[in-house]
């Protein structure tokens, strides 16, 4: 099993139809680890693994909503399917307000299944490279000097260099030469790119003032 | 006056005074036959003293022997009247020996007057004066009337008659007369014989005077009868005073009953008469003074509660005669009320009834709030038992669910195994043995339920077609004009009850009379109309029919409709008909469905009827 390809992880407490789904999804390729329980998800699961979650949505004790908003507050959430014998709309509407992928009854068309383990992946590894992205970015900002935030953070609001000069007490040469550092360790070759790069970044909390005051 | 004078005087008036008095008891109440002869034994005792003071004072021996042979009249007299005190008094005595005193004393007075001068002498031979409480009286000596011994005789008889009767009477246990009544007279008997025999034969010289013998008789049965007079007034006294109670416990009785807003009744059967109170005739719209009948009082029941009445009443003539019952009345005026009555038939030795009484009281109130708690009742039971089916019907399509969803993903995971050029068929094996034990997983859920209404729920009682039917009509009526939707009923008049389980019975009824209206739905607004029928078919079945005049059921799925999650329905759980089919069969009945030739679908059901009224 390679570290990339996915796991699905299956929790129902009800162990006949727990090996049946996941001969079904072996049987179609797919890697599938089963847990008895929600707790016995929670405590074994691999956190970096990609994957999706099916769970039953009646178990006893942890049932399927609480199990979701568990994984919600994870730092490397997986996306969650639910399964149930019979949906009633309420529970339903909860579900998917929490962010679920799908709802399905357990004898839904194989199609409808697949189709939504396939989605769920998707999604999965959409949010892992925007995370992994993300990561990088932070971690490319995490060169820059204090003053270097200091004048991007002025680039980015479209500040001058003769007017970052005059904000930092500093020489307009200077200003020149931090911009250069910036540039050179983010590798970026314009203002917009890193206007956008900062933006996607999360760096500066405050909303960025993309035009001068007055 | 001398004082012989006085004391004969005396007791003859005192005699005679007693003899009045009594007499006119006698008069006033012609059964006191025992006042009459002791008014006659003391008019006889006065006549001897009157006799006696006369021969004292006689002037010559024909004049006493003549006074002599009178007073063996006024002698008879007080013998028999005497015996017929006894006899009556104390009723004891032997009859025969009475006949025989009686008749001997009275063949007596034929030799009194025919033989010698009288019965004691044939002839005076001496008279003579003597000196007899201070005063000169008259004495005599003469031949003897051989006839005189009968008499002796007599008074000998006579005192065993009185003995005989007074030892019955002390052995009846009555000691007081024995001793009283009996002892006395006895005695006094005795004492006045014996003297007149000691004056007779001369033993003893003095004149006649069984007048003091005589009083101490009248003085004894006078004594004795004043005493019964003055119980006679007291019993009097106790039961006027009795009846002041009785007056008294009547008016509290009325004032208590009235209080309680009680109306009473009581029926003569046998002068056919009613009484009642003035309360009762309130109650039932009836003026104070008008006649009743028991017509008329029945014309005032609520038709519908007539018959049932009429049979509790026959029940009570058969039981121990008490009865309850509660009824409506219609009064004159249209108003009704419920009325509650309580009585008892009371029966003559030979079981006929004679006389009915009871009591009746408004129960209007009591019996609205029953019906109020009745309706509410219902309410919540239907809210309840469509939650409850609801619940049931989604906990079981959740419970079969899982096995099925194990089934069929089982089955898909091995037809994708199959497709392997080397198929591992050790485990489609497992997959085949884990396919199969879902079955039966899901197979044993159904049994479940099956069982679940089978043992628990089912409550079999004896239930009226029209008021199931009727009730379903109601629960669904809005939800019917709602969706514009005719709800036609047509129950079959006089259809006897069947068995089963009403609040079951009624959620069938209900499934099926839902299922008809949507079958309308999409259906033109001309004709949308459910109709349930009811109707005997055959002698011990009753079959009820809800018709919709819908599109009808594909021929193709007129069987599968009742299979467990079939359904067209697009929010429908495909659970309603199986239900329904399940809790008719419990009730050993038929459920079916077929298509009309007028369009529309007919879902039908059997019943049996209730055992004792089957026409068989």
């Amino acid at each position: 099993m390679s570290a990339t390809a996915p796991i699905i992880h299956v929790v129902d407490d009800d162990a006949s139809f727990l090996t049946a789904i996941s001969r079904l999804l072996r049987a179609n390729g797919f890697s599938v680890k089963t847990y008895s329980s929600a707790h016995e998800f929670l405590t074994q699961r691999d956190a970096d693994a990609p994957g999706c979650v099916l769970a039953d949505l009646r178990m006893p004790q942890m049932n399927g909503l609480d199990l979701q908003s568990a994984l919600a507050q994870a730092p490397t959430p997986l996306p969650i399917l639910f399964l149930t014998g019979h949906g009633d709309i309420p529970s339903s509407v909860r579900a998917m307000r929490g962010g679920a992928e799908d709802f399905l009854e357990k004898r839904a068309p194989k199609e409808r299944l697949l189709d939504a383990v396939m989605r769920a992946l998707g999604r999965d590894s959409r949010e892992r490279m925007a995370r992994e992205r993300q990561r990088e970015l932070r971690a490319r900002f995490d060169t820059l000097t204090e003053r270097e935030l200091e004048v991007l953070s002025h680039v980015v609001r479209g500040r001058l260099n003769k007017q970052i000069a005059g904000d930092l007490d500093i020489h307009e040469r200077t200003v020149k030469l931090h911009r250069t550092a910036i540039t050179t360790k983010l590798k970026v070759q314009s203002v917009a790119e890193l206007t956008r790069l900062t933006l996607e970044a999360g760096i500066f909390p405050e909303p960025v003032r993309t035009f001068p005051k007055g | 006056m001398s004082l012989i004078t006085i004391i004969w005087c005396m007791s003859a008036s005192a005699s005679l005074t007693l003899a009045g008095i009594n007499f006119m008891v006698w008069y006033q109440n012609r059964k006191s036959w025992a006042n009459l002869l002791f008014a006659l034994s003391a008019t006889g005792t006065a006549a001897w003293a009157l006799c006696e003071l006369w021969m004292m004072r006689a002037r010559t021996p024909s004049e006493f022997a003549t006074v002599l042979k009178w007073g063996h009249v006024a002698v008879w007299l007080l013998i028999v009247s005497l015996v017929g005190f006894v006899r009556l008094y104390l009723n004891a005595g032997r009859p025969w020996l009475a006949w025989t005193v009686c008749g001997l004393r009275t063949l007596l007075l034929v030799p009194n007057f025919l033989v010698g001068q009288n019965l004691n002498y044939l002839e005076i031979t001496r008279f003579e004066h003597m000196r007899f409480l201070g005063e000169s009286v008259v004495i005599v000596e003469g031949v003897t009337n051989p006839w005189i011994l009968l008499g002796q005789l007599n008074l000998v008889i006579l005192i065993i008659f009185v003995v005989d009767a007074t030892l019955t009477t002390w052995r009846r246990g009555d000691r007081h007369h024995a001793l009283t009544v009996g002892g006395s007279i006895v005695f006094f008997l005795s004492v006045s014989s014996s003297q007149s025999l000691l004056v007779f034969y001369r033993i003893i010289r003095t004149p006649y005077v069984a007048t003091v013998s005589f009083m101490g008789l009248v003085a004894v049965m006078s004594y004795e009868l004043s005493r019964d007079m003055i119980h006679v007034l007291e019993l009097g006294r106790k039961l006027q005073e009795s009846e002041a109670g009785l007056r008294e416990v009547e008016e509290r009785m009325r004032l208590a009953v009235e209080g309680a807003n009680f109306g009473i009744w009581i029926r003569d059967l046998v002068r056919n008469e009613i009484w009642a109170t003035d309360k009762w005739r309130a109650l039932f719209g009836f003026a104070k003074a008008e006649r009743l009948e028991l017509g008329q009082v029945f014309q005032r029941l609520h038709p519908d509660d007539r018959e049932a009445f009429r049979s509790v009443l026959e029940k009570a003539a058969e039981g121990d005669g008490s009865y309850e019952a509660e009824f409506r009345v219609v009064l004159p005026s249209g108003e009704m009320r419920w009325i509650g009555s309580r009585g008892r038939v009371e029966f003559d030795g030979d079981g006929k009834q004679i006389l009915a009484r009871g009591v009746s009281h408004d129960i209007t109130g009591r019996k609205e709030a029953e019906q109020e708690t009745q309706n509410l009742r219902r309410e919540i039971a239907h809210a309840g038992r469509v939650s409850m089916m609801g619940q049931l019907a989604s906990a079981l399509a959740h419970e079969i669910n899982q096995p099925l969803g194990a089934i069929l993903r089982n089955a898909e995971a091995a037809e994708l195994f199959m497709q392997n050029k080397s198929p591992d068929l050790d485990e489609i094996r497992a997959i085949l043995a884990d396919i199969r034990k879902d079955d039966q997983r899901a197979g044993s859920v159904i049994d479940r339920m099956r069982g679940l209404l089978k043992r628990q729920n089912l409550d079999k009682r004896s239930v009226d077609v029209a008021e199931l039917v009727g009730e379903a009509a109601v629960l669904v009526h809005s939800d019917a004009t709602a969706r514009h939707i005719r709800l036609e009923l047509a129950v079959a008049d006089h259809l006897p009850p069947v068995i089963g389980d009403a609040v079951h019975l009624q959620q069938v009824l209900l499934n099926l009379i839902i299922n008809g209206m949507d079958a309308l739905n999409g259906a033109n607004g001309r004709d949308r109309r459910v109709s349930v029928t009811a109707a005997l078919d055959g002698p011990k079945t009753i079959e009820i029919a809800v018709n919709d005049s819908g599109r009808g059921v594909p021929a193709d799925q007129l069987t599968h409709i009742f299979d467990p999650f079939f359904t067209t329905k697009p929010n429908g759980m495909g659970m309603g008909l199986p239900i329904s089919r399940t809790i008719i069969n419990a009730h050993n009945g038929r459920l079916w469905a077929e298509n009309r030739n007028e369009g529309g679908a007919s879902f039908r059901f059997t019943l049996p009827i209730a055992e004792k009224d089957a026409r068989t």
